[in-house]
């Protein structure tokens, strides 16, 4: 038989040792993007703001979400937020989608505009649960207006807490802090 | 004394007028002993040459321009030098000549037939002298058809080895369409003009191409078809953790793309450890892939190296002109000769 035959007829064959001659790439990667909480030195369970720092410009509305890293299952919570009296103003709070259930959540906001947000919101039980299943969500949304230039610090404040379905107090070791810089 | 030294001139001139006569005359008492060897065969069968080499004695004995040894004796040399069957036994001029003067003739002819394609046949042979310890003359012809055409020419280089011109009646015998295939051969092969390839460089050749393919073609079957699936089985392997690699590679560009882009915290979370296995499987089939490749390239050298040891040695790899890398069964050593 010659080359030629054997080439023919074995081509299938040369395919197939070709692909002995195979090797790629291995895949390298950096996880760093910065609202990745894993970037954000917090340690889990957690509540930090999403996103920690914002530029807006003034009389502009602007939001922030309350976010839980890593949370165990929770019914309610009282988020006590500290910010700059004079700097920003808060114009609404919306519940995000920790406390989500087949009923909407009850909430209650106490704004004192004295720069202290008092944040009550419960979970409503359904015929699936009676709390949540924890995790990394949003509690919520907070809107913001910005009155006067400059930079302000969101904090949160001794006060914040959360509750399981038994009123018992669920761990949250770590505290973020948000940054709102005014132009 | 005057006359004496005129007898002397005399003598003198007619001893020079005749001498390079006397020249021949010695020259014509070499003999005409002939020994004719088995013919080599390959890939045809042991039955088949058998009898077209003592078809070709008959009919050199036929001509009595030799006198050719009876297939008994000459067929002692095997006793001599028992060999392989698989290799030509003795092609090279040094062979011959030892075995011409073990067999007590003057010329010793080696030859073998060699099937070249599905209905091509080449025969091939080397007159030797013993006395002048060279090679006289050597002879290729080309077959192309079935056994008949094969016995018509080696009738016909019967009678180019006796120096005989080849009569008409062999010629008008022949199947006129197989002569005419054979001639188209002849003709596409004078477009070509390539310099003849050893049998061992060709066989080295074909199986750095495919694996497997020169032990095939020099009818190693098994070994040939143990190499060509090993490497094809672990070229499927390399297929198969390529393509795995291919879809862990997509789900990982995928899913670093949109944790690149991505800015809600939930979902950056769950990208992180897809991102990390997918990168791990990557590497995974990557390695797995190198790991083929190193074997694979082991054993495709090892094809190489075995499909060269395994071809037959012909004319250019008997230590005349090129090089040959042997076993030695006697000294159980694999000896590399060069010679120019």
């Amino acid at each position: 038989m010659s080359i030629f035959n054997l080439l023919r007829v074995r081509i299938p064959v040369l395919v197939l040792c070709s692909f002995i001659f195979f090797t790629c790439d291995d895949a390298t990667y950096d996880l760093d993007n910065p609202n990745d909480p894993e970037n954000m030195d917090l340690e889990p369970p957690a509540l930090f703001f999403h996103p920690s720092e914002i530029d807006t410009k003034l009389d502009s509305s602007f939001s922030m979400q309350l976010y839980g890293l890593k949370l165990k299952p929770a019914a309610a919570a009282h988020l006590d937020i500290r910010y700059e009296y004079g700097s920003v103003q808060i114009d609404s709070v919306v519940a995000d989608t920790f406390f989500q259930s087949l009923n909407d959540p009850f909430q209650i906001v106490d704004d004192d505009s004295s720069g202290t947000l008092d944040y009550f919101i419960y979970l409503l039980p359904d015929t699936v649960a009676e709390m949540n299943e924890g995790g990394t969500w949003s509690l919520a949304t907070v809107y913001f207006t910005a009155i006067s230039t400059g930079g302000s610090e969101l904090l949160f404040g001794e006060n914040t807490k959360l509750r399981d379905a038994n009123n018992d107090s669920v761990a949250v070791k770590s505290f973020g802090s948000g940054f709102i810089n005014v132009e | 004394m005057m006359s004496i030294i005129r007898g002397i001139i005399i003598l003198q001139f007619v001893c020079f007028c005749f001498a390079s006569e006397t020249t021949k005359a010695v020259s014509l008492k070499t003999g005409s002993q002939l020994a004719i060897l088995e013919f080599e065969g390959w890939a045809i069968s042991q039955p088949l040459t058998e009898f077209l080499t003592e078809e070709f004695r008959e009919t050199v004995r036929d001509l009595k321009i030799f006198q050719v040894q009876d297939r008994g004796i000459t067929n002692k040399f095997k006793i001599f030098k028992p060999r392989k069957r698989d290799y030509w036994s003795c092609w090279s001029e040094e062979c011959a000549l030892d075995l011409g003067r073990k067999l007590g003739v003057n010329y010793v002819l080696a030859g073998n037939i060699q099937k070249k394609g599905d209905d091509e046949f080449l025969i091939k042979g080397r007159l030797f002298s013993v006395d002048m310890e060279t090679i006289l003359n050597e002879f290729a012809m080309n077959s192309s058809g079935i056994t008949d055409s094969l016995l018509l020419e080696m009738k016909k280089m019967a009678y180019n080895v006796s120096g005989l011109p080849v009569p008409d009646t062999l010629s008008v015998g022949s199947d006129l369409s197989q002569v005419a295939t054979s001639e188209d051969i002849k003709q596409k092969r004078q477009w070509i003009q390539l310099p003849p390839i050893p049998s061992k460089i060709k066989a080295l050749m074909m199986s750095t191409a495919l694996p497997g393919s020169g032990q095939i073609w020099a009818e190693k079957k098994y070994p040939g078809y143990g190499f060509m699936g090993t490497e094809a089985t672990l070229g499927t392997a390399a297929l198969i953790a390529y393509l795995q690699y291919d879809k862990a590679w997509g789900g990982f560009e995928k899913t670093y793309s949109d944790y690149q882009k991505g800015s809600d915290p939930h979902e950056l979370i769950e990208l992180r450890p897809k991102i990390i296995q997918y990168a791990a499987d990557t590497r995974k089939y990557n390695a797995f892939m190198k790991n083929i490749r190193s074997v694979g390239l082991s054993i495709w050298a090892v094809n190489m190296v075995h499909a060269y040891l395994v071809a037959p040695s012909d004319d250019f790899f008997d230590g005349e002109y090129f090089f040959d890398l042997e076993y030695k069964t006697d000294v159980n050593q694999v000896q590399f000769n060069v010679n120019f």
